[in-house]
Protein backbone atom coordinates (compact mmCIF):
# COMPACT_ATOMS: atom_id res chain seq x y z
CA UNK A 1 0.00 0.00 0.00
CA UNK A 2 1.27 3.25 -1.26
CA UNK A 3 -0.12 6.60 -0.72
CA UNK A 4 1.16 9.36 -3.40
CA UNK A 5 0.90 12.92 -3.21
CA UNK A 6 0.64 15.72 -6.08
CA UNK A 7 0.59 19.09 -5.99
CA UNK A 8 -1.49 19.90 -9.39
CA UNK A 9 -1.88 23.10 -10.71
CA UNK A 10 -4.83 23.81 -12.11
CA UNK A 11 -4.27 26.65 -15.06
CA UNK A 12 -6.25 28.58 -17.94
CA UNK A 13 -7.36 31.85 -18.66
CA UNK A 14 -10.29 33.36 -16.45
CA UNK A 15 -13.96 32.15 -16.90
CA UNK A 16 -13.20 29.11 -18.70
CA UNK A 17 -14.23 26.93 -15.68
CA UNK A 18 -11.05 25.99 -13.56
CA UNK A 19 -13.24 26.68 -10.40
CA UNK A 20 -16.38 24.77 -11.70
CA UNK A 21 -14.17 21.48 -12.35
CA UNK A 22 -12.64 21.59 -9.29
CA UNK A 23 -15.64 22.18 -6.96
CA UNK A 24 -17.30 19.47 -8.57
CA UNK A 25 -14.60 16.75 -8.60
CA UNK A 26 -13.63 17.95 -4.90
CA UNK A 27 -17.72 17.31 -3.69
CA UNK A 28 -18.55 14.48 -5.65
CA UNK A 29 -20.68 16.09 -8.20
CA UNK A 30 -22.70 17.88 -6.06
CA UNK A 31 -21.79 21.61 -6.52
CA UNK A 32 -21.70 23.72 -10.07
CA UNK A 33 -22.04 27.51 -9.36
CA UNK A 34 -23.92 29.02 -11.81
CA UNK A 35 -22.90 32.81 -11.25
CA UNK A 36 -19.20 33.70 -11.80
CA UNK A 37 -16.99 34.31 -9.10
CA UNK A 38 -14.03 35.22 -9.84
CA UNK A 39 -10.63 33.67 -8.22
CA UNK A 40 -8.20 36.13 -7.00
CA UNK A 41 -5.80 34.40 -5.51
CA UNK A 42 -4.95 30.37 -5.38
CA UNK A 43 -7.17 27.75 -3.70
CA UNK A 44 -6.18 24.64 -2.22
CA UNK A 45 -8.28 21.30 -2.60
CA UNK A 46 -7.65 17.97 -1.87
CA UNK A 47 -8.76 15.09 -2.77
CA UNK A 48 -7.79 11.48 -2.52
CA UNK A 49 -8.36 9.28 -5.13
CA UNK A 50 -7.79 5.43 -5.02
CA UNK A 51 -5.96 3.86 -7.69
CA UNK A 52 -8.14 0.98 -9.36
CA UNK A 53 -6.88 -2.77 -8.95
CA UNK A 54 -4.25 -1.62 -6.40
CA UNK A 55 -4.30 -0.45 -2.73
CA UNK A 56 -2.64 2.96 -3.83
CA UNK A 57 -4.38 6.23 -3.98
CA UNK A 58 -3.06 9.52 -4.71
CA UNK A 59 -3.76 12.90 -2.70
CA UNK A 60 -4.32 15.38 -5.21
CA UNK A 61 -3.17 19.01 -4.17
CA UNK A 62 -4.86 21.06 -6.67
CA UNK A 63 -4.15 24.85 -6.98
CA UNK A 64 -6.53 26.65 -8.62
CA UNK A 65 -5.49 29.46 -9.45
CA UNK A 66 -6.70 33.25 -10.96
CA UNK A 67 -6.79 33.64 -14.40
CA UNK A 68 -6.84 36.94 -14.52
CA UNK A 69 -3.66 38.22 -16.37
CA UNK A 70 -3.28 40.77 -13.58
CA UNK A 71 -3.34 38.15 -10.78
CA UNK A 72 -1.12 35.69 -12.15
CA UNK A 73 1.96 37.30 -11.02
CA UNK A 74 1.01 37.24 -7.38
CA UNK A 75 -0.50 33.44 -7.52
CA UNK A 76 2.42 32.51 -9.26
CA UNK A 77 4.06 32.46 -5.76
CA UNK A 78 2.29 30.36 -4.52
CA UNK A 79 2.61 27.31 -7.23
CA UNK A 80 5.67 25.88 -6.15
CA UNK A 81 7.09 22.90 -7.89
CA UNK A 82 4.26 21.05 -9.68
CA UNK A 83 3.50 17.48 -9.70
CA UNK A 84 1.12 17.48 -12.36
CA UNK A 85 -0.50 20.22 -14.45
CA UNK A 86 -4.38 20.51 -15.44
CA UNK A 87 -4.44 23.25 -18.05
CA UNK A 88 -8.46 24.39 -19.12
CA UNK A 89 -9.65 26.26 -21.88
CA UNK A 90 -13.45 27.33 -22.93
CA UNK A 91 -14.57 25.36 -25.96
CA UNK A 92 -16.66 28.43 -26.90
CA UNK A 93 -13.20 30.69 -26.66
CA UNK A 94 -10.83 30.52 -29.64
CA UNK A 95 -8.82 33.16 -27.46
CA UNK A 96 -8.80 31.01 -24.01
CA UNK A 97 -7.37 28.21 -26.53
CA UNK A 98 -4.64 30.22 -27.66
CA UNK A 99 -3.44 31.53 -24.31
CA UNK A 100 -2.84 27.47 -23.36
CA UNK A 101 0.66 28.10 -24.65
CA UNK A 102 1.42 31.23 -22.69
CA UNK A 103 0.33 28.93 -19.97
CA UNK A 104 2.93 26.36 -20.63
CA UNK A 105 5.37 28.49 -20.62
CA UNK A 106 4.49 30.11 -17.63
CA UNK A 107 4.43 26.36 -16.00
CA UNK A 108 8.12 25.44 -17.59
CA UNK A 109 9.72 28.25 -15.43
CA UNK A 110 8.43 26.40 -12.05
CA UNK A 111 9.35 22.83 -13.18
CA UNK A 112 12.87 23.15 -13.07
CA UNK A 113 13.63 20.67 -16.00
CA UNK A 114 11.35 18.28 -14.32
CA UNK A 115 8.91 16.49 -16.56
CA UNK A 116 5.95 17.24 -15.58
CA UNK A 117 2.88 15.46 -16.77
CA UNK A 118 -0.30 17.10 -17.51
CA UNK A 119 -3.77 17.29 -18.67
CA UNK A 120 -5.45 19.58 -21.78
CA UNK A 121 -9.24 20.23 -20.99
CA UNK A 122 -11.70 21.59 -23.07
CA UNK A 123 -14.14 22.93 -20.84
CA UNK A 124 -18.23 23.75 -21.12
CA UNK A 125 -18.99 20.77 -24.37
CA UNK A 126 -22.75 21.55 -23.12
CA UNK A 127 -22.99 25.01 -25.25
CA UNK A 128 -22.40 23.32 -28.41
CA UNK A 129 -23.62 25.72 -30.55
CA UNK A 130 -21.02 28.22 -29.50
CA UNK A 131 -18.35 25.94 -29.97
CA UNK A 132 -15.11 27.36 -31.84
CA UNK A 133 -12.43 25.01 -31.21
CA UNK A 134 -12.62 21.88 -32.75
CA UNK A 135 -11.91 18.71 -30.81
CA UNK A 136 -9.37 17.71 -33.43
CA UNK A 137 -7.27 20.96 -33.20
CA UNK A 138 -7.46 20.62 -29.43
CA UNK A 139 -6.05 17.17 -29.37
CA UNK A 140 -3.73 18.10 -32.30
CA UNK A 141 -1.61 20.50 -30.10
CA UNK A 142 -2.05 18.47 -26.86
CA UNK A 143 -0.30 15.71 -28.24
CA UNK A 144 2.17 18.15 -29.59
CA UNK A 145 2.56 19.46 -25.88
CA UNK A 146 2.68 15.72 -24.29
CA UNK A 147 -0.52 16.59 -22.80
CA UNK A 148 -3.52 14.05 -22.99
CA UNK A 149 -7.19 15.42 -23.93
CA UNK A 150 -10.37 15.97 -22.10
CA UNK A 151 -13.55 17.69 -23.25
CA UNK A 152 -15.92 18.40 -20.28
CA UNK A 153 -19.08 20.02 -19.03
CA UNK A 154 -18.75 21.12 -15.19
CA UNK A 155 -22.64 22.55 -15.85
CA UNK A 156 -24.03 19.01 -17.19
CA UNK A 157 -21.14 17.55 -14.69
CA UNK A 158 -19.77 15.17 -17.41
CA UNK A 159 -16.48 13.88 -17.63
CA UNK A 160 -15.57 15.97 -14.87
CA UNK A 161 -13.50 13.45 -12.83
CA UNK A 162 -12.01 12.25 -15.99
CA UNK A 163 -8.88 14.50 -16.34
CA UNK A 164 -8.34 14.40 -12.42
CA UNK A 165 -8.28 10.36 -12.25
CA UNK A 166 -5.97 10.51 -15.03
CA UNK A 167 -3.42 12.74 -13.75
CA UNK A 168 -3.65 10.75 -10.73
CA UNK A 169 -3.28 7.60 -12.71
CA UNK A 170 -0.24 9.16 -14.65
CA UNK A 171 1.29 9.91 -11.49
CA UNK A 172 0.85 6.47 -9.95
CA UNK A 173 2.90 4.70 -12.75
CA UNK A 174 5.52 7.29 -12.40
CA UNK A 175 6.25 6.27 -8.93
CA UNK A 176 6.03 2.94 -10.20
CA UNK A 177 8.44 3.38 -12.76
CA UNK A 178 10.98 4.99 -10.73
CA UNK A 179 10.76 2.58 -8.10
CA UNK A 180 11.98 0.01 -10.62
CA UNK A 181 14.39 2.05 -11.75
CA UNK A 182 15.88 2.57 -8.05
CA UNK A 183 15.17 -1.33 -7.37
CA UNK A 184 18.11 -1.79 -9.92
CA UNK A 185 20.58 0.72 -9.43
CA UNK A 186 23.99 -0.33 -8.39
CA UNK A 187 25.83 1.53 -5.10
CA UNK A 188 27.48 4.75 -5.61
CA UNK B 1 29.95 3.94 14.64
CA UNK B 2 31.61 3.39 11.17
CA UNK B 3 31.57 0.02 11.44
CA UNK B 4 28.12 -1.12 12.31
CA UNK B 5 24.78 0.10 11.20
CA UNK B 6 23.12 2.56 12.69
CA UNK B 7 19.88 0.96 14.00
CA UNK B 8 22.09 -1.94 15.54
CA UNK B 9 23.51 0.67 17.59
CA UNK B 10 20.45 1.62 18.76
CA UNK B 11 19.28 4.98 16.53
CA UNK B 12 16.01 5.37 15.10
CA UNK B 13 13.88 6.88 12.37
CA UNK B 14 11.60 9.28 14.52
CA UNK B 15 9.87 10.62 11.65
CA UNK B 16 9.70 10.60 8.16
CA UNK B 17 6.98 12.36 5.52
CA UNK B 18 6.31 10.01 3.30
CA UNK B 19 5.95 5.46 3.22
CA UNK B 20 5.86 3.23 1.05
CA UNK B 21 5.50 0.38 3.12
CA UNK B 22 7.88 -1.32 1.23
CA UNK B 23 10.42 0.99 1.60
CA UNK B 24 9.90 1.91 5.61
CA UNK B 25 12.15 4.84 6.90
CA UNK B 26 14.25 2.04 8.70
CA UNK B 27 15.89 1.20 5.86
CA UNK B 28 18.11 4.47 5.88
CA UNK B 29 19.82 3.15 9.04
CA UNK B 30 19.81 -0.73 8.47
CA UNK B 31 23.51 -0.52 7.17
CA UNK B 32 22.40 -1.62 3.23
CA UNK B 33 22.31 0.26 0.06
CA UNK B 34 19.90 -2.11 -1.18
CA UNK B 35 17.22 -1.50 0.82
CA UNK B 36 15.60 1.80 0.67
CA UNK B 37 13.40 4.49 1.87
CA UNK B 38 11.63 6.47 -0.73
CA UNK B 39 9.62 9.46 -0.92
CA UNK B 40 6.23 9.64 -1.99
CA UNK B 41 5.41 12.84 -3.83
CA UNK B 42 5.78 16.46 -3.49
CA UNK B 43 9.12 17.93 -1.52
CA UNK B 44 10.04 18.95 1.22
CA UNK B 45 10.91 15.93 2.31
CA UNK B 46 12.41 15.08 5.55
CA UNK B 47 13.54 12.23 8.40
CA UNK B 48 14.79 12.44 11.43
CA UNK B 49 17.53 10.06 12.93
CA UNK B 50 17.66 10.10 16.63
CA UNK B 51 20.68 8.74 18.00
CA UNK B 52 21.19 6.61 21.58
CA UNK B 53 22.92 9.34 23.37
CA UNK B 54 24.45 12.69 22.36
CA UNK B 55 27.54 12.10 20.12
CA UNK B 56 30.05 14.05 18.33
CA UNK B 57 29.22 13.73 15.01
CA UNK B 58 32.27 14.72 12.71
CA UNK B 59 30.54 14.05 9.52
CA UNK B 60 27.57 12.10 7.71
CA UNK B 61 27.82 9.86 4.49
CA UNK B 62 24.34 9.41 2.31
CA UNK B 63 23.62 6.99 -0.53
CA UNK B 64 20.63 8.03 -1.90
CA UNK B 65 19.09 8.69 -5.76
CA UNK B 66 17.35 11.59 -6.78
CA UNK B 67 17.93 13.97 -4.22
CA UNK B 68 19.14 17.55 -5.20
CA UNK B 69 19.44 19.60 -2.18
CA UNK B 70 19.62 18.77 1.38
CA UNK B 71 19.79 20.38 4.24
CA UNK B 72 20.77 19.31 7.66
CA UNK B 73 19.61 20.45 11.01
CA UNK B 74 20.33 19.10 14.71
CA UNK B 75 19.78 19.28 18.00
CA UNK B 76 22.40 19.30 20.63
CA UNK B 77 20.46 16.76 23.26
CA UNK B 78 16.88 15.30 23.46
CA UNK B 79 15.34 18.58 25.58
CA UNK B 80 16.69 20.91 22.99
CA UNK B 81 13.61 22.80 21.83
CA UNK B 82 14.22 23.47 18.07
CA UNK B 83 16.56 21.87 15.52
CA UNK B 84 19.48 24.33 14.63
CA UNK B 85 20.65 24.67 11.00
CA UNK B 86 24.20 22.55 10.49
CA UNK B 87 24.67 22.17 7.06
CA UNK B 88 23.57 21.92 3.30
CA UNK B 89 24.56 20.44 0.36
CA UNK B 90 23.68 20.37 -3.64
CA UNK B 91 24.24 16.60 -4.64
CA UNK B 92 24.78 15.62 -8.48
CA UNK B 93 22.32 14.12 -10.72
CA UNK B 94 23.77 10.54 -11.34
CA UNK B 95 22.67 7.84 -13.48
CA UNK B 96 22.04 4.00 -13.04
CA UNK B 97 23.71 4.50 -9.87
CA UNK B 98 23.84 5.79 -6.56
CA UNK B 99 24.76 9.22 -5.09
CA UNK B 100 27.07 9.13 -2.24
CA UNK B 101 27.78 11.94 -0.35
CA UNK B 102 29.93 12.35 2.62
CA UNK B 103 28.95 15.70 4.62
CA UNK B 104 31.08 17.70 7.04
CA UNK B 105 29.32 18.71 10.39
CA UNK B 106 32.32 20.00 12.10
CA UNK B 107 32.29 17.52 15.31
CA UNK B 108 28.99 19.13 16.89
CA UNK B 109 27.72 16.74 19.39
CA UNK B 110 24.02 15.88 18.46
CA UNK B 111 21.03 13.67 19.54
CA UNK B 112 18.39 14.03 16.52
CA UNK B 113 19.78 14.54 12.81
CA UNK B 114 17.25 16.14 10.89
CA UNK B 115 17.32 15.50 6.65
CA UNK B 116 15.37 17.90 4.80
CA UNK B 117 15.34 17.05 0.99
CA UNK B 118 14.62 19.89 -0.40
CA UNK B 119 14.20 19.66 -4.17
CA UNK B 120 15.16 16.30 -6.18
CA UNK B 121 16.21 15.56 -9.71
CA UNK B 122 13.24 13.87 -10.04
CA UNK B 123 9.46 13.68 -8.82
CA UNK B 124 10.69 11.15 -6.46
CA UNK B 125 13.42 10.66 -4.27
CA UNK B 126 15.06 7.92 -2.48
CA UNK B 127 17.55 7.41 0.49
CA UNK B 128 19.74 3.87 1.00
CA UNK B 129 21.86 4.49 3.90
CA UNK B 130 23.07 6.71 6.54
CA UNK B 131 25.84 6.46 8.38
CA UNK B 132 27.62 8.51 10.91
CA UNK B 133 31.49 9.27 11.59
CA UNK B 134 32.36 10.34 15.01
N1 LIG C 1 -22.28 26.48 -19.81
C1 LIG C 1 -21.25 26.24 -19.01
N2 LIG C 1 -20.83 27.15 -18.14
C2 LIG C 1 -19.78 26.87 -17.33
C3 LIG C 1 -19.15 25.60 -17.38
N3 LIG C 1 -18.16 25.60 -16.47
C4 LIG C 1 -18.17 26.80 -15.87
N4 LIG C 1 -19.14 27.56 -16.37
C5 LIG C 1 -19.46 28.93 -15.98
O1 LIG C 1 -18.39 29.77 -16.38
C6 LIG C 1 -18.19 30.79 -15.43
C7 LIG C 1 -16.75 30.80 -14.95
O2 LIG C 1 -16.47 29.61 -14.23
P1 LIG C 1 -15.30 29.55 -13.15
O3 LIG C 1 -15.17 28.15 -12.74
O4 LIG C 1 -15.52 30.55 -12.10
O5 LIG C 1 -14.05 30.01 -14.04
P2 LIG C 1 -12.51 30.09 -13.63
O6 LIG C 1 -11.75 29.45 -14.73
O7 LIG C 1 -12.32 29.56 -12.28
O8 LIG C 1 -12.24 31.67 -13.67
P3 LIG C 1 -11.15 32.52 -12.84
O9 LIG C 1 -11.33 32.16 -11.40
O10 LIG C 1 -11.45 33.95 -13.12
O11 LIG C 1 -9.79 32.15 -13.35
C8 LIG C 1 -19.20 30.57 -14.29
O12 LIG C 1 -20.32 31.40 -14.50
C9 LIG C 1 -19.60 29.11 -14.49
O13 LIG C 1 -20.90 28.86 -14.05
C10 LIG C 1 -19.64 24.64 -18.32
O14 LIG C 1 -19.16 23.51 -18.43
N5 LIG C 1 -20.69 25.01 -19.11
MG1 LIG D 1 -11.67 30.36 -10.52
Amino acid sequence: MVKLRARCLLLGDPAVGKSALSHIFHSDGTLFQKNYSMTTGVELLMKCVNIPETNDSVELYIIDSAGKETLVETCEKMWGEPSLLCLVFDLTSEHSFANCSRWMERVRVHCHGLHVPGVLVGNKSDLSTRREVQASMAQEWAQSQGLEYHETSAKEMENCDAPFLSLARIFHSLYHECRETIQSLSPG
Amino acid sequence: MTEASLSLLGAKVVVATSSDENHPPENIIDGNTNTFWMSTGMFPQEFIIRLPEPTMVSAVTVDSYNVKHLKIEKKMSQNASQFEFATQKEFQNTEGHLQSNAISLNGSSATDLRFIITTGHDHFVSVHRVTVQN
